[in-house]
């Protein structure tokens, strides 16, 4: 009996992946635990290993094909099995009608793949609009005028959320109109001049001028800033999109901040840097190494910080878990440092040099980036002085770090120069009080300003 | 018992034959030109039918192998200025028009073949065979061929359908002397040029000729009605067809004097000619010669028209024994004027012409095996990969990217026009009605140019025609405001012969538009095809002025808005002004003009008032722009005609922010999408509002294109006003239903209301 693989739930909340590569191809034998493909989602691309083994029958997404989760991907066989198995087994395909009847259609390989831009059918089942509404292929399709369709898609407005008022419940110029006068959305993208030139021929390029004078525009008092260009979503813009927009407006931050001196510290690093191991490119460690091992440090201090938020209950840690930000091209990535508290600081720089790498590389695994209590985000490499950030949930806080610049501070009465280095922390107020993080926040800066500690 | 008396045909009807003493006193110069024009015709048939044997030729080939007697015959002794046209069975016409050209009307037998002879052999089968050399850069082909230049006024694949234009040519023929008379010179005694037009006995029923015959006696017009009877339609006998198979009998009924003559006798045809010559030359009007011919093919193609059974072998085989190459040639050698050998060497000299033309345009197909080899199956099968096969030098098509260029000129001609718009007119001005504007710039025009010329309906009376429109025209301008025959096919199609020959403009009324179909042969297959089919360059200018009428009560046949129709034919440019000062501006932009325009007019126009410049009918309105009558943000309402002002009284009513624009230039080349397209991209709504039916209206195609030009601006379908689906009845009432005005539009603008969803705040009805 032929077995037919379905894309996996590789990421909570995702509904859907698409094949980044496949690592098999039709013939190749597969065993359990074999890797058989890279699968990308929103957040990550991962290595999917197969689950039965057999051999391979039929691929039945292409590479960039998206799937959504339980859809076939591939069809293993036995050797006596042939093509008129494999449909049979598509056809038998429990998932959804549609798709048995997809797969009963389909004769030959590949042949009945959903749309061929992964990030385009991300966007149809993305979803979540301020109505809630969600538009699947099940769905009945929306009726919107060809320029309602225009403009919706420069300024990314989801007409899912849009109510309709024209003919038929056709969604109309002026009913996006109304909702752009009523709650404000998200800041909209100019509209791409020379796109819209060459979309339409025989118009010029004032064309696009000529939108953003045009009533639709003007009628809702956005200006369209001249020259805009309209670049589309990935699905990890969106997800950075989703997941900070739900945790702005739903976690309460709160922010306190504090000044570490840290001149100590970095000559300990200097001087660790300038031993043997520290000369070789694996054994360098950063500030930011010994920020998240104060960091962790403060954890053991403070352990009734080391919670996270849930509905049930407040969900309490043994280890110490902590994600370091990391700027890829495509976004941000916020891989997690396991039990930090148990290790070296040696073993940390590696491994957050190595998260970092891969997270560029865009190949962590998805257990990779869950979970976590803390993130550590450090902008004092471009001479940030001082920010505050989102919580990434479900994590309870974030450790905003700034520059280390040499400026006066007084001790004891005298002024002198010492090299200071301002971190600001934001608080999910449902875990944690404010005397909480703020004893926590002594706890860090009194590691940081101490630093043997950190490597003891 | 009522007393009897036998009439008579006013014009003498005459049969001529040639005797021995005519042929002994025929110039033996001519006799040898005639000759070698026979044969250099019969050669070059032969090659056609080679070539068409080979798949060579696309579409049909029309053969005149034995007729060429007729054509030699009657061309032979005419000008280079003197015009000829013809019908789809055209090549030996052409030829001899062509050949008597470059000869200057005279053919050595001994050499047969200069380069001028070789080059018209050459491109007259290139433009058979449809490659870019030939006299209509391949376009035309075997039924359409045109070389002005040599008075080959175009062949015609309509049966009839070239003769009203001949009897333009034949007009401006006859009044071309009148441009060039100046002062108090006396006239020269009338030589002028004349034309002849060639159709087959088919043709003989069809009304355009008849027409034409009527137009050309009552004008007294140069032209020659050669009819060659060479006794079958297709297949269809002229005693099947007709009454009076003798076909020239025609021309009697219409005071012609007419002629019948041996065809297969090219000296007997010749001297007809020369006395129809003479008739004609002088200025005392048209002839009609039926010359008896045969074609020895069958209709097209290669094959003996016995072959499919409609006549006998013994009936071809005596009309192949009295062949006109034979009959010269024997006649030639009887008189001593050429031998055996003479003989021969013509004929060998017109075929190895034809072969070196064929060599010149066909080559060995590198497809094709060699002669019984291996190679012989052709891989796609067919005969054009028999061993031997030829094929097209490849080089010689036509670049595919000409196919629509040519259609009608690139308005070249107004650059630098001085033109002017009501809005921003500076000069003083006085109010008047429309239908002074009509007659007033004419009259105007006409002062300046002496080229333009009247013609339609009563346009000479009733002081300025059923409107007034030509007031006071016939008494300033004699001889140049034409009242026709009811003959819509022939005057306008005379109106389209005296605009390809150039020394006139023409401006053809027709009372109704409706009328068009009575002439649409002349106005769509003819007028708006003729520069395009003849290779894009000689051009058309002719104005065609018609009135729409409907709410006049004139009922289901006089009642169309022909704007649709005009606008969906190539060739054609159609203008539709709505004011007075509009209409001064656009019959100026017309009349300059190279191309064939309609003027629609309006009668609900007509008493209309505005502003009319006084002492300037000069200026141009601005050549392909509309105007936007009335400013607004919600919809953009197209318009033209009278509709621009029910529109506006709609719009009024209603309260809706619409922008009005009022087309003016309405056929595909000339509309203004600027200006359209710019309203669309602000109002993203479109209401096309039109008075007439909805089966012939003229707002489906520009929907069409609306939709595809502007479809994400648009936030709603493309919403149109018409009449009903019926032409209007006369009955006033199932009249108003019929058509649209300011209440149907006003409905139209409440449909685009409800296309705008309820986030709509502005207008109300009042």
């Amino acid at each position: 009996m032929a077995t037919v693989v379905r894309m996996p739930s590789v990421l909570a909340g995702a509904a859907e992946a698409a094949i980044a590569r496949w690592l098999v191809g039709v013939g190749d034998a597969v065993t359990v635990g074999a890797p058989v493909a890279e699968i990308e989602t929103e957040k990550a691309l991962v290595e999917y290993a197969a689950e039965e083994s057999g051999i391979v029958g039929r691929l039945v997404l292409a590479e960039g094909e998206a799937g959504e989760v339980g859809d076939p991907i591939l069809v293993l066989v036995s050797t006596a099995e042939t093509d008129a198995d494999i449909d049979k087994a598509l056809g038998k395909a429990p998932t959804a009608g549609t798709q048995a009847s997809r797969g009963a259609a389909s004769g030959s390989e590949r042949s009945f793949g959903r749309s061929g831009e992964p990030e385009a059918a991300a966007v149809t089942t993305e979803g979540g609009g301020p109505g809630g509404l969600v538009a699947t292929p099940q769905e009945s399709r929306i009726f919107a005028s060809p320029l309602v369709r225009k403009v919706a898609a420069e300024q990314g407005i989801d007409l899912a959320a849009v109510e309709g008022t024209g003919p038929n419940g056709r969604i109309v110029r002026r009913d996006l109109e109304r909702l752009a006068a009523t709650p404000p959305r998200s800041p909209a993208p100019a509209p791409d001049r020379a796109a819209a030139g060459t979309a339409q021929p025989g118009v010029s390029v004032a064309d696009g001028a000529a939108l953003a004078d045009g009533a639709l525009v003007a009628g809702t008092g956005r200006e369209s800033p001249a020259g805009g260009r309209l670049i589309p979503h990935t699905p990890m813009r969106r997800a950075i999109a989703r997941r900070l927009s739900e945790s702005k407006a739903t976690v309460p931050h709160f922010y306190m901040a504090t000044d570490c001196v840290v001149d100590e510290l970095l000559a300990l690093r200097g001087r660790v840097n300038a031993t043997v191991a520290g000369k070789t490119v694996a054994g360098k460690v950063s500030v930011n190494d010994f920020v998240v091992m104060a960091a962790a440090g403060a954890f053991a201090d403070v352990p009734e910080a080391n919670v996270t938020w849930s509905d049930e209950g407040l969900i309490a840690y043994g280890n110490v878990d902590i994600s370091i930000a990391v700027a890829t091209d495509g976004g941000l990535v916020t891989p997690v440092l396991r039990d930090v508290g148990a290790k070296r600081l040696s073993q940390v720089a590696r491994e957050a040099r190595d998260l970092a790498q891969r997270a560029r590389d865009r190949r962590l695994a998805q257990r990779e980036i869950e979970g976590g209590v803390l993130s550590v985000s450090n902008l004092g490499m471009y001479g940030t002085l001082e920010f505050s950030a989102i919580i990434n949930p479900p994590q309870s806080a974030v450790l905003a770090v700034g520059a280390a610049r040499p400026q006066p501070v007084a001790a004891d009465g005298a002024v002198s120069v010492a090299t200071v280095m301002r971190c600001t922390l934001s608080v999910d107020h449902r875990a944690i009080d404010g005397a909480l993080a703020a004893r926590w926040l002594a706890a860090f800066t009194a590691r940081m300003q101490d630093p043997l500690g950190a490597i003891a | 018992m009522p007393r009897a008396r036998r009439l008579q045909p006013a014009a003498e009807w005459t049969e001529i034959a040639s005797t021995a003493a005519d042929w002994k006193a025929a110039d033996p110069a001519l006799l040898a030109t005639m000759l070698g024009q026979l044969h250099l015709i019969r050669a070059f048939e032969e090659t056609v039918l080679e070539l068409a044997g080979e798949g060579l030729v696309h579409g049909p080939a029309h053969s005149s192998i034995g007729q060429e007697g007729g054509a030699v015959g009657s061309i032979a002794g005419l000008r280079s200025a003197d015009g000829v046209n013809g019908s789809h069975r055209g090549h030996h016409q052409f030829l001899a028009k062509a050949l008597t050209h470059v000869t200057k009307g005279r053919l050595s037998p001994a050499e047969l073949v200069t380069p001028e002879v070789a080059e018209v052999l050459r491109r007259t089968l290139a433009e058979i065979l449809g490659l870019a050399q030939g006299y209509c850069a391949g376009r035309g082909g075997s039924m359409h061929l045109q070389w002005l230049e040599a008075g080959a006024l175009g062949t015609n694949a309509i049966v009839g359908g070239g003769v009203p234009m001949a009897a333009g040519n034949a007009w401006a023929q006859k009044h071309a002397g009148r441009l060039l008379h100046r002062g108090d010179a006396p006239p020269a005694p009338p030589d002028m040029d004349l034309t002849v037009t060639y159709f087959g006995d088919g043709a003989v029923n069809i009304g355009s000729v008849l027409e034409t015959m009527n137009l050309a006696a009552a004008w007294e017009l140069p032209l020659a009605f050669f009819i060659e009877n060479n006794g079958y339609a297709v297949s269809t006998t002229v005693g099947e067809a007709t009454g009076e198979p003798r076909l020239s009998a025609r021309g009697t009924g219409f005071g012609i004097p007419s002629y019948q003559v041996d065809g297969m006798d090219p000296l007997a045809v010749h001297l007809v000619m020369e006395a129809a010559a003479r008739r004609m030359r002088s200025g005392e009007g048209p002839v009609v010669i039926e010359a008896l011919v045969y074609r020895f093919f069958h209709q097209n193609g290669p094959f003996p028209g016995s072959a499919f059974g409609y006549r006998t072998r013994e009936e071809e085989a005596a009309w192949r024994a009295r062949d006109p190459l034979d009959r010269v040639a024997a006649e030639m050698s009887r008189l001593g004027l050429i031998g055996e050998e003479g003989i021969k060497s013509v004929r060998d000299q017109a075929r190895e012409a034809m072969r070196e033309a064929a060599a010149a345009l066909v080559e060995p197909d590198p497809a094709a095996g060699g002669t019984g080899g291996p190679h012989g199956a052709s891989p796609r099968g067919g005969t054009a990969h028999k061993p031997g096969a030829r094929r097209i030098r490849p080089g010689l098509w036509p670049d595919p990217a000409f196919v629509d260029v040519g259609i009608r000129g690139d308005a070249a001609e107004l650059a630098g026009a001085r033109t002017a718009e009501e809005a921003t007119f500076g000069g003083e001005a006085s109010r008047g009605k429309f239908i002074d504007a009509v007659w007033r710039v004419m009259d105007r025009r006409m002062t300046a140019d002496e080229r333009i010329v009247v013609l339609g309906e009563d346009v000479h009376k009733l002081n300025g025609g059923t409107n007034g429109a030509t007031k006071g025209l016939a008494g300033k301008f004699p001889g140049r405001v034409l009242g026709t025959p009811i003959s819509e096919n022939a005057f306008a199609g005379l109106g389209g012969g005296l605009a390809l020959d150039g020394r006139f403009r023409p401006v053809v009324e027709f009372m109704y538009p409706d009328f068009l179909w009575v002439a649409a042969d002349q106005v769509f297959n003819q007028i708006g095809k003729a520069r395009h089919m003849f290779g894009g360059k000689n051009p058309v200018p002719l104005v065609l002025r018609t009135k729409v009428a409907l709410g006049s009560g004139y009922g289901s046949q006089h009642l169309m808005d022909p704007a649709g129709i005009f606008a969906t034919s190539p060739g054609w440019r159609v203008m539709a002004p709505s004011t007075p000062f509009d209409y001064i501006g656009m019959m100026n932009a017309a009349l300059a003009l190279d191309d064939p325009v309609l003027v629609i007019e309006h009668v609900d126009l007509y008493p209309s008032e505005g502003d009319i410049p006084a002492g300037d009918l000069d200026y141009l309105i601005p050549f392909g722009t509309a105007a936007v009558r009335r400013p607004g943000r919600d919809v953009t309402v197209l318009a033209y005609l009278s509709m621009v002002e029910q529109a506006r009284i709609a719009i009024e009513r209603t309260g809706i922010d619409a922008e009005l624009i009022d087309l003016r230039f309405l056929d595909r080349a000339s509309l203004d999408w600027e200006t359209v397209g710019a309203s669309i991209r602000k109002t993203n709504a479109v209401l096309i509002v039109e008075q007439g039916s909805l089966g012939t209206s003229y707002g489906g195609w520009l929907a069409d294109e609306v939709q595809r030009r502007f479809f994400d601006w648009l936030d709603q379908p493309v919403q149109r006003v018409t009449g009903g689906e019926a032409s209007p009845s006369i009955s006033r009432v199932l009249e108003r239903a019929a058509i649209a005005r300011a209440d149907e539009v006003a409905a139209g603008l409440e449909r685009v209301r409800a296309g705008f969803g309820a986030g709509y705040q502005g207008g109300g009805s009042r």
